[in-house]
């Protein structure tokens, strides 16, 4: 179908954007602002890509046919977890716009790794990644990465209800009570942050195959940043809100093409404008005001 | 935003055709980066696309039914190639695409114009296994291996005691790092040594470590694999602080955007070139004459192989149209034989007389060598050594 | 190492550092007084060394609005000697301190006078940061564009000194570039220590709430910020510029991110901080050996890392009290 050909790839590419905010969504709902998503994106991407084109693998590639896919997936997320785990118990000691620059290090710091390996292709990256399933067309990623979206969105909706949940809350809302409390910081923040990179990883993995190439340039402090408007622009408070967000946000510069050379001023525009006038984000625009919780005054008590 | 989303998706389900007919004008599709910071390469490109447009409409389009490009940007990432590519292919309908800017663009979004069966012709895509990604792609720009070795037995021929070697190189630049590896291959060939091998990125400003290094290998000769603006800077801080031998700048630093950074310190660069506008050939002075009229100055390499680019699709088109007129043909059966005439063709262009290999590899004649002098601080010319 | 390899590498980290320096001073001193990060200042360092561009050469390419526009087919009358140029370049700073001025107007007050979450800030800043680059390059192109080689007079390009038998080297418009860094930073410290504007702004980056009662007109303090750190970033820009050539429009930007790592090394919101993070970072890429040159990039981020887990508050920044 003609819709399918023109649009199909933006609209994967919306959802893809959609799971990468969310992946920033985890580390957030335990109130932890992590940037770290594109370095596992990117990690998990490499991972497929090297599975799929790396000489080493070709046996493997041989015997398991169209169920290496899901081996990629596999060893993405295992290997993100890991990653996870060593970079986010020490890193996440820290608090704040400490721990998102901590994480905009790491991404960086593998950027650069990546960018001399032999292995990963060094500047020109890996290409020729194969396509799972036998796809095609780009549209056909929509059965990869649409179950993938709504596996997500069931497992934070019930992670939300749950006791890791509510201890994800409490942590966001107070960490020093919730610890008085009983609920150990450390632990569910790690936790957090690991689901995140997890996530990250997998959407990774699947990636490669669909921009047929893998390269350094996949995992950059302009992504994190572009998730973080996802995040921010969409509503941080609810697990629609980086759904909506990276969508829209993903879509936006393509539905601005016929502007030219006023694309990218017009899409600079939208990102202030939004910022100004969606203070919950977008999904705030659509939710009957809540009444909010308590907040913590913004500056000092004036009274001492 | 919302609504703008419905509209755009409503037309694309109206423009569901069936059987697509070619309609006139004749479309081309242009996908190189006008935005982000490739874009300095993209303009040229585009300078070199529109030259090739207004020069061919005037001299009778495709026998006499003029054509036009359509120009999608693809910004500076993968995803925004694929983006631009769809469109073209899709909505555009062209014929075939010209582009994209980078290599690794290129890996991304030409195997999906390659499943579809459109034509894509690189004009600067210099990584290996480009043309090896399929049967529809092709590239007019060669990959480097060819043109460095002739530029260092010129810096011999110019100085025979040179004995060391410094080479730099942009070490995120898919372009810089294949070349470098043939002009150190080429050096040891040559018999000199290779005393040190920094790496820079085309980003980089400040080169202060790797001339201090150069300067204290005491080399005589320096070779630079990089880009305009990069190689610019680190040419004029190895003069600057006292660099006095001769210097080989590869394929990247094969443009007039290098006259701006380095001032009178270009002076005396060795430059391996696939393009020349000093070579001789009607096509090519045309060019070179069309372009100076409009821009007061050289055309830069991205502009003529863009112009090629442009030139190959017209010529293979008019013998197409020629053994069957174009509006009688629908439009996958176009691209496809379209395809098939541009491998099989040969053609005079700037780049001097170029062919194509079974692959979609340019078989390219002519390169050169040439050594550039500066009239003042802005203004040079590549002066041809034979 | 060798005595003359170690002072070289000195040399070259402060070369280095001093960009880095120059760079993170207006960048830091949003931070300090507003607590905010604005990913705008490379944009705005950008524009500076654009404006003193068209004041002091004025002559555009061949692609943009402006293709082929040349403002003083004579020759600028600033660009010609020194003092013109030190005067092109004062009122670059300041067009690009209102340009500062203007942002904050119209993308950080609205979320300021709502007390909204910084972060919101941040993602506004960058909206600016693409609009700014993006007209900058609809404007003039992205070419390459860069200043006559005498623009400081006849200065040598280079100093070179003699160590024992071997030379030291380092490029003159370096030296001019740390010794004004050095200068802005003295000039930035009386300011805010001495003088009533400074004690405005220090109460003000304290407590706003309690310093507008107390009569100080927040809005108009954070303005005078705004101001201070564009013609900063704009004074940066040019200099940076005369260096290096600019670019194309993303050649400020490209420092943003580098910057981070700048201020947070040195202290988030400690100006002496940005200068010495500035040149820790520069020396420290400096000392890479040639075999792990390939990692430079990522040395002033491995920095980053340790010193966030070691000393968050960054070397100079007053350690963080912990509010309950």
């Amino acid at each position: 179908m003609d819709f399918l050909q023109n649009y199909g790839f933006l609209i994967v590419t919306m959802i893809q954007q959609g799971l990468l905010g969310l992946s920033l969504y985890f580390p957030l709902m335990a109130g932890q602002l992590s940037l770290a998503s594109p370095g596992f994106y990117a990690l998990g991407g490499y991972i497929a890509a090297i599975m799929g084109t790396n000489a080493a693998f070709a046996p493997l590639r041989e015997s398991l046919g169209s169920w290496i896919f899901p081996l990629e997936w596999l060893v993405a997320g295992v290997a993100s977890a890991a990653l996870g785990l060593i970079v986010g118990v020490p890193a996440l000691r820290l608090r704040g716009i400490y721990l998102a620059l901590a994480t905009i290090a790491f991404v960086e710091i593998l950027r650069v790794v990546a960018l001399n390996l032999s292995v990963t292709g060094g500047a020109v990256g890996l290409f020729g990644v194969p396509q799972p399933f036998g796809f095609v067309d780009r549209w056909q990623y929509v059965w990869i990465f649409g179950p993938l979206l709504v596996l997500v969105l069931l497992f934070t909706a019930r992670l939300e209800r749950s006791r890791v949940g509510r201890a994800f809350r409490s942590l966001r809302e107070d960490e020093l009570a919730a610890d008085a409390m009983g609920v150990p910081p450390t632990r569910y923040k790690v936790m957090a942050f690991v689901i995140g990179a997890v996530l990250a990883g997998i959407v990774g993995a699947m990636s490669a195959p669909f921009l047929n190439t893998w390269n350094a340039r996949q995992g950059t402090f302009d992504a994190s940043i572009a998730y973080l408007a996802y995040v921010l622009i969409g509503g941080s408070r609810n697990m629609w809100g980086p759904v909506l967000g990276g969508a829209l946000l993903a879509a936006l510069p393509e539905v601005l093409r016929p502007l030219q050379d006023w694309r990218l001023i017009i899409n600079g525009l939208v990102l202030v404008v939004a910022s100004l006038y969606l203070p919950q984000g977008l999904v705030g625009l659509f939710r009957r005001r809540r009444a909010a919780p308590l907040a913590r005054p913004a500056t000092q008590e004036v009274a001492k | 935003m919302k609504r703008a989303l419905l509209v755009s998706l409503s037309l694309g389900l109206m423009s569901a055709a069936v059987a697509q007919k070619v309609e006139a004008p004749i479309t081309i599709g242009v996908a190189v980066a006008q935005t982000s910071n490739v874009a300095l390469l993209g303009q040229e490109q585009v300078i070199g696309a529109r030259l090739a447009e207004k020069f061919f409409n005037a001299t009778g389009g495709i026998n006499g039914t003029p054509f036009k490009l359509v120009f999608q940007d693809t910004g500076g990432d993968e995803a925004g190639t694929i983006n631009a590519f769809q469109n073209l292919i899709n909505k555009d309908r062209v014929v075939g695409i010209v582009g994209p800017t980078l290599s690794q663009q290129a890996f991304s979004a030409d195997p999906i114009a390659d499943r579809a069966k459109v034509p894509v012709l690189g004009p600067s895509n210099t990584a290996k296994g480009i043309p090896q990604i399929g049967d529809f792609i092709a590239r007019v720009s060669a990959p480097v291996a060819v043109v460095a070795p002739n530029a260092v037995k010129q810096a011999l021929k110019l100085d025979p005691k040179i004995k060391k070697v410094a080479v730099l190189y942009a070490q995120n630049d898919a372009f810089s790092v294949s070349e470098t590896g043939t002009f150190q291959e080429t050096a040891k060939a040559q018999g000199l040594s290779v005393s040190t091998v920094q790496k820079f990125q085309t980003t980089d400003t400040d080169f202060t470590t790797q001339v201090t290094a150069v300067l204290g290998a005491d080399v005589d000769l320096v070779i630079i694999s990089g880009l305009a603006a990069d190689g610019g800077n680190l040419v004029k801080q190895l003069r600057q602080l006292g660099y006095k031998g001769l210097i080989i700048g590869g394929n990247g630093l094969n443009t007039s955007n290098l006259f701006p950074v380095c001032g009178r310190d270009c002076d005396g660069i060795l430059i391996a070139q696939a393009y020349s506008p000093a070579l001789a050939g009607s096509v090519n002075q045309l060019f070179v004459k069309e372009y100076r009229n409009q821009y007061k100055k050289d055309p830069p390499q991205f502009a003529a192989q863009a112009y090629t680019g442009v030139q190959v699709m017209v010529e293979a088109l008019r013998k197409i149209d020629k053994k069957k007129k174009l509006d009688t043909w629908n439009l996958a059966d176009l691209r496809v034989e379209l395809n098939k005439q541009i491998l099989a063709g040969k053609y005079k262009t700037p780049l001097g007389d170029v062919s194509f290999d079974r692959e979609g590899e340019v078989n390219q004649k002519d390169f050169y060598v040439a050594q550039i002098k500066m009239k003042d601080a802005k203004n040079g010319t590549f002066v041809f050594l034979k | 190492m060798e005595l003359t390899q170690f002072i070289q590498n000195v040399l070259n980290g402060v070369s280095i550092g001093s960009v880095y320096a120059i760079f993170a001073l207006g960048y830091t001193l949003i931070f300090s007084i507003l607590g905010i990060i604005n990913f705008a200042h490379g944009a705005v360092f950008t524009l500076g060394a654009y404006f003193t561009y068209t004041l002091a050469v004025g002559q555009f390419g061949i692609n943009g609005l402006l293709k082929n526009v040349d403002l003083f087919p004579n020759g600028s009358p600033l660009g010609s000697s020194v003092p013109g140029f030190v005067l092109a370049l004062l009122i670059g700073s300041v067009l690009a301190g209102l340009v500062g001025v203007v942002i904050e107007r119209l993308a950080f007050r609205p979320l300021r006078s709502r007390g909204a979450d910084p972060l919101l800030a941040l993602v506004s800043s960058l909206g600016v940061a693409l609009v700014l680059v993006n007209l900058i390059q609809y404007l003039v192109g992205a070419e390459i564009y860069s200043f006559p080689a005498d623009v400081y007079g006849n200065l040598k390009p280079a100093l070179v000194l003699h160590v024992g038998e071997k030379l030291v080297v380092i490029r003159t418009v370096q030296i001019i570039i740390f010794v004004v860094s050095m200068i802005m930073l003295i000039i930035l410290g009386y300011l805010i220590s001495r003088t009533k504007i400074g004690k405005a702004l220090r109460a003000v980056a304290e407590n706003p709430g309690t310093s507008s009662l107390l009569g100080i007109s927040v809005d108009r303090y954070v303005l005078y910020t705004f101001f201070l750190s564009g013609f900063l970033g704009g004074l940066a820009g040019t200099l940076v510029a005369t260096s290096f050539g600019i670019a194309g429009p993303y050649f400020g930007v490209t420092y943003g991110l580098k910057g981070l790592a700048v201020i947070v090394l040195g202290g988030l919101g400690s100006i002496p901080g940005a200068v010495v993070g500035g040149i820790v970072i520069g020396l420290a890429e400096a000392f890479v050996p040639a075999e792990y040159s390939a990692y430079k990039e990522a040395v002033a981020f491995a920095l980053l890392f340790v010193i966030l887990l070691v000393r968050p508050q960054g070397l100079l920044g007053r350690a963080l009290v912990q509010k309950v």
